[in-house]
């Protein structure tokens, strides 16, 4: 398990913990006293995940390029 | 008639270490949530036997969980299960009174029976204690029934709120059984998908999505279990009853209530009434909330002593 608070976790490192908890409680290597605990990890990852898709849908990133086409940044996209 | 009770006081031997979920208070909780039932037929529960306990398990396993007791303290035979001094005559006493209950109720004495005894044993596989199980009763019960009695189609339901993934191996390959289990999913043991099915199409999974509650829960008994086990016409029916699937419950994530098992364990008695006689014979797995315990589990042995009338 990550020291990051979840809410700090990048969309990766969350997808990264869910994958391995999902394989966890598939797999029965969890403690039936744990399982739960677990399980609820999981949910609280996932949710972070869905507000990390959501979040990047909303913000459409336009990207910035050079003279030469070489992108040089990100700017949001501001929905109107 | 009455409803038969199985409980022992060896039971409460059984002591888990200090903070563990399947603790020696779930007992006390049950006896005083029955203390009102008058007219329950409380018996004594004997020591199952090795025999008893070796239609199911390896002659090994039984060795290595008597050599590992302990003369003080525990000893771990997985991260949750665990043996204090009086664990094995507890579980012998859970054996005993699955068999002393099928014995009873195919003899005439009731129609229905609740086995109250710890540990519980839904989990532990043929060679393996785990999730808190050392011998499989229900399993153990339904082979006795087939074996000893002669019966030649008995079912068992399963409703904690995890699968029972030890009964499944202990009937995999047993024809003469139909295994029904309900169960959160995903949450330990991680088994128990559709898609095992037993060797002879005799196993029958159905997994709940966490936050399940009364509505849904009724549907899919309403049009899988009730149905698969009206098929079957069992001679007798077996119950392991896990209180866990309660929305109160620390270990899982249904939202069951009494009602819910109130109603569970009417529509397993239509069946029973149906084929078997009415004979039902229900023994006690999880549950771990001890006032949810206490009440989901009389809201069921009430059922089974207006349905053994």
């Amino acid at each position: 398990m990550s020291d990051t608070p979840i809410e700090k976790m990048s969309f990766e490192e969350a997808m990264r913990e869910l994958e391995t908890i999902v394989g966890q409680l598939d797999s029965g290597e969890v403690e039936l006293e744990k399982s739960i605990a677990l399980y609820e990890r999981g949910a609280k990852l996932k949710a972070h995940c869905d507000a990390k898709l959501k979040e990047a849908e909303e913000k459409v990133a336009t990207i910035t390029a050079d003279a030469d086409g070489n992108a040089v940044g990100t700017q949001a996209f501001e929905v109107k | 008639m009455s409803t038969l009770l199985y409980m022992h006081e060896d039971c409460d031997d059984h002591v888990t270490p200090p903070g563990h979920p399947e603790q020696v208070a779930r007992l006390p909780a049950i006896r005083s949530a029955l203390a009102g039932f008058d007219h329950l037929d409380r018996r004594e529960v004997s020591l199952g036997t090795a025999d008893d306990v070796l239609r199911c398990h390896t002659e090994a396993y039984l060795a290595s969980v008597k050599d590992a007791v302990p003369a003080e303290g525990w000893v771990s035979l997985d991260a949750d299960t665990h043996l204090s001094p009086g664990s094995l005559t507890a579980a012998w006493r859970g054996v005993g009174g699955c068999v002393a209950a099928v014995d009873a109720v195919l003899s005439g004495e009731a129609k229905t029976a609740f086995v109250a005894c710890r540990p519980p044993g839904h989990h532990a596989e043929r060679a393996t204690a785990m999730g808190f199980c050392l011998f499989g009763n229900v399993a153990i019960a339904a082979k006795h029934a087939l074996d000893v009695h002669g019966l030649s189609r008995v079912a068992v339901v399963d409703f904690d709120v995890h699968h029972g993934n030890g009964t499944q191996d202990l009937l995999w390959d047993e024809p003469r059984t139909l295994f029904i289990s309900s169960h959160q999913m995903p949450l330990y043991p991680g088994t128990g998908a559709p898609n095992e099915r037993g060797a002879h199409d005799n196993v029958i999974n159905l997994p709940l999505a966490p936050m399940t509650g009364g509505v849904e829960m009724r549907r899919i008994y309403r049009d899988e279990a009730i149905p698969a086990l009206d098929d079957f016409a069992p001679e007798l029916v077996l119950i392991s009853a896990g209180f866990d699937a309660h929305r109160d419950d620390p270990l899982a994530n249904l939202n069951w209530t009494d009602e819910d098992f109130a109603w569970v364990t009417g529509a397993i008695c239509d069946v029973a009434d149906a084929h078997a006689g009415g004979r039902v014979v229900s023994t006690l797995e999880g549950g771990y909330d001890l006032h949810a315990l206490g009440t989901s589990a009389a809201a069921h042995v009430r059922v089974l002593m207006e349905r053994g009338g």
